[in-house]
């Protein structure tokens, strides 16, 4: 325990990390203001520049950037009525109507003050049951692992925008794009069309590129000449102790919500703030003022979306299984910068763990600062119009892409997955799936061909391991659960 | 007919993908041993695939879909902006290419003032190579520019 402080208040001596966490902090806060960009596109286009930086500087970067993109949406969600994130969503709720009563101030104060309370609570419970996963998880074999990813990807059923069904066909295409490249036992060559290049695989930086930035950015060419309003703010005022009577019971209540919701794999911080801000409606003693301007439900949903980023960390860091979008760029920073996600990481480089568990407590309290003091600054950004910035977006996109390994068949892959994510967004289907499925898609395989090789052959053994036949069921029922209690209630009212 | 369209070209897709599948080489017993064939796993997924592409075309059947409108103009010429991007970078260089497209961008998505398009399209391309060139030491393909840069 003393070492996990130790390592984490090494980063207020790194005068050099303390200044990339400050930079990042604004950056992420200025991403997160912008509608369209969001925490996962910043990512993506951020991950590039952190080539050359020290791994466990460069993670931080990636991490304070999630933070602060997470809190930041709430800025424009209350000022402007359009989340910058869709977590973020929830607030506008209430955080909108506050603003046009001529309270934006006190809507932002009680965002910010949620947000780092949520952050910082997840965080320590990051640090608490992220080593304590990583003792259990270092047990895990092939099945345990197979079974876990599994349990991971049916969890995508209800990640992103599309409904279940859509979500795991793209969940799938994405295991499918894992397959590309030469196999890994027998180097037999899959769906490479005689390309050398694709040899490895698909790169993740591209694909992620793609599917983020660049189909957010044809998505965005719909709404090229859109002129947003924004609600006068004078200044952001704290929440007056009246505030803090009404919503430290929220407050509370939500980023417990978050933090648990965020640890499930591939859930994140748009599902946690929407039960955050539902559950508060449902405790609160004011539930008519709900949707009018109700400081518990800016705090209900504020609360739990940051605490999601992380308790999103946890499964990402000690199981190698993303929890979001954003955790699935941080994932592939992990995997470029050769630091290797999963329960070693926690034996390995356990300084290097809460170095970067440390810098998002510092962006926390950094985000906290800027979100009082200059709110009204970053609301300003927002205001860019989107014919300036979205051809910037393109060009870190491409540049971006090509950066990884200097080759040119990554800018087009990026551009490639950028029409096609474009295309399945439009049909309603998620990207995010797609990313998280490419990601597992490596796990799954390999973990099956050492299952099948441990058991000479008999699959069903995997059955026969305790923790992989619960994360199978868990799975089972993540995916039916639903339809069988239907069935089980519908046959109970004909009886 | 029309809610049918996406699970068509979804179940299309899926079988041309065990169709490349089944061309794949077969490995060895000795090397594979009590594994799969690497075959083996792709088909896996795309007959999975197809299930709940039968389970979409029931939804879609039952629910219909909004329809959805067509893309604006924006949209087709931010598309056809990477094909030129593509020719610009293959046959001129990859940084008049991103210069170019980001004018046509700009231009296209409704900045009026040229000088701000053109302004945005020369100094960012050029502040980006220069960050990644000389910071982070990352070169980039040779072309028109780079060739006179690079020498």
């Amino acid at each position: 325990m003393l070492e996990a402080v130790s390592a984490m208040a090494s980063v207020m001596g790194d005068p050099y990390l303390l200044g990339l966490i400050t930079i990042t902090t604004i950056l992420g806060i200025i991403i997160g203001v912008l509608p369209g960009l969001g925490a996962t596109t910043g990512a993506a286009l951020l991950l590039p520049f952190t080539l050359t930086m020290d791994p466990v500087h460069a993670i931080a970067v990636l991490a304070t950037l999630y933070v602060s993109a997470t809190f930041a949406g709430s800025i424009t969600a209350i000022l402007i009525n359009t989340p910058g994130t869709s977590a973020a969503a929830a607030t506008t709720f209430d955080g909108f109507p506050l603003a046009q009563r001529g309270e934006a101030g006190r809507a932002l104060g009680v965002a910010v003050v949620a947000s780092t309370i949520g952050g910082i609570f997840s965080i320590l419970v990051l640090c608490i049951a992220a080593p304590m996963l990583a003792k259990v998880a270092y047990e895990f074999r092939p099945p345990e692992y197979f079974a876990l990813t599994i349990f991971g990807l049916s969890m995508l059923a209800s990640v992103g925008a599309g409904g279940a069904v859509k979500n795991l066909i793209g969940g799938i295409f994405g295991v499918w794009l894992a397959t590309i490249g030469a196999e890994r036992v027998t180097s037999i060559e899959r769906f490479m069309f005689g390309n050398y290049e694709l040899y490895e695989g698909l790169s993740f930086v591209p694909v992620m590129i793609g599917l983020f930035a660049i189909s957010e950015l044809l998505v965005q060419s719909k709404h090229a000449h859109r002129v947003a309003d924004m609600v006068t703010l004078k200044a952001v005022k704290l929440p007056t102790r009246e505030d803090y009577k009404r919503i430290w019971k929220t407050i509370a209540r939500s980023s417990g919500i978050g933090t648990f919701i965020g640890i499930l794999p591939a859930e994140g911080a748009t599902v946690a703030s929407m039960i955050g801000y539902s559950e508060a409606r449902r405790w609160s003693k004011n539930r008519e003022e709900f949707g009018k301007g109700s400081v518990e439900g800016i705090a209900g949903a504020e609360a739990a979306n940051n605490a999601a980023t992380g308790g999103a960390m946890v499964p990402t860091m000690v199981l190698g299984i993303p929890g979001s979008g954003t955790t699935a760029i941080i994932l592939v920073g992990l995997m470029v910068h050769g630091l290797r996600p999963g329960p070693y990481l926690f034996t390995e480089q356990i300084e290097s763990v809460y170095q970067i568990f440390g810098s998002m407590l510092v962006a926390n309290v950094i985000f906290l600062v800027m979100g009082l003091y200059a709110a009204k600054l970053f609301a300003r950004i927002s205001l860019i119009p989107t014919a300036i910035l979205w051809p910037i977006v393109f060009a870190l996109s491409v540049i971006g892409a090509y950066a990884l390994s200097a080759s040119l068949l990554d800018v087009w892959i990026a551009l490639i997955f950028g029409v096609v994510g474009f295309f399945a967004r439009r049909h309603g289907f998620s990207v995010a799936p797609i990313a998280v499925g490419l990601i597992l898609g490596h796990m799954v395989e390999v973990n099956l061909q050492n299952s099948l090789k441990m058991f000479d052959g008999a699959w069903w053994m995997i059955l026969t391991q305790p923790l992989a036949l619960l994360f199978l069921v868990l799975a089972f029922l993540g995916l039916f659960g639903s339809q069988i209690v239907k069935l089980i209630t519908r046959k109970g009212r004909a009886s | 007919m029309r809610p049918l369209i996406v699970p068509g070209i979804l179940s299309v897709f899926s079988v041309v993908v065990i169709y490349l599948a089944l061309q794949l080489k077969l490995s060895p017993p000795m090397i594979v041993g009590h594994s799969m064939q690497p075959r083996s796993f792709p088909i896996f997924l795309m007959v999975i695939n197809l299930i709940l592409i039968g389970i979409l075309a029931w939804e879609c059947k039952r629910n219909p879909p909004k329809p959805i409108e067509l893309e604006g103009i924006t949209t087709w010429i931010s598309i056809s902006v990477f094909a030129a991007f593509y020719f610009l970078t293959t046959y001129a260089d990859f940084f008049i290419a991103i210069a170019v497209s980001m004018f046509v961008l700009s231009t296209s998505w409704g900045e009026k003032r040229r000088h701000v398009a053109v302004l945005i399209s020369v100094t960012v391309p050029l502040t980006l190579f220069l960050l990644f060139d000389e910071v982070l030491k990352i070169r980039f393909p040779r072309g028109l520019i780079t060739n006179w840069y690079y020498g």
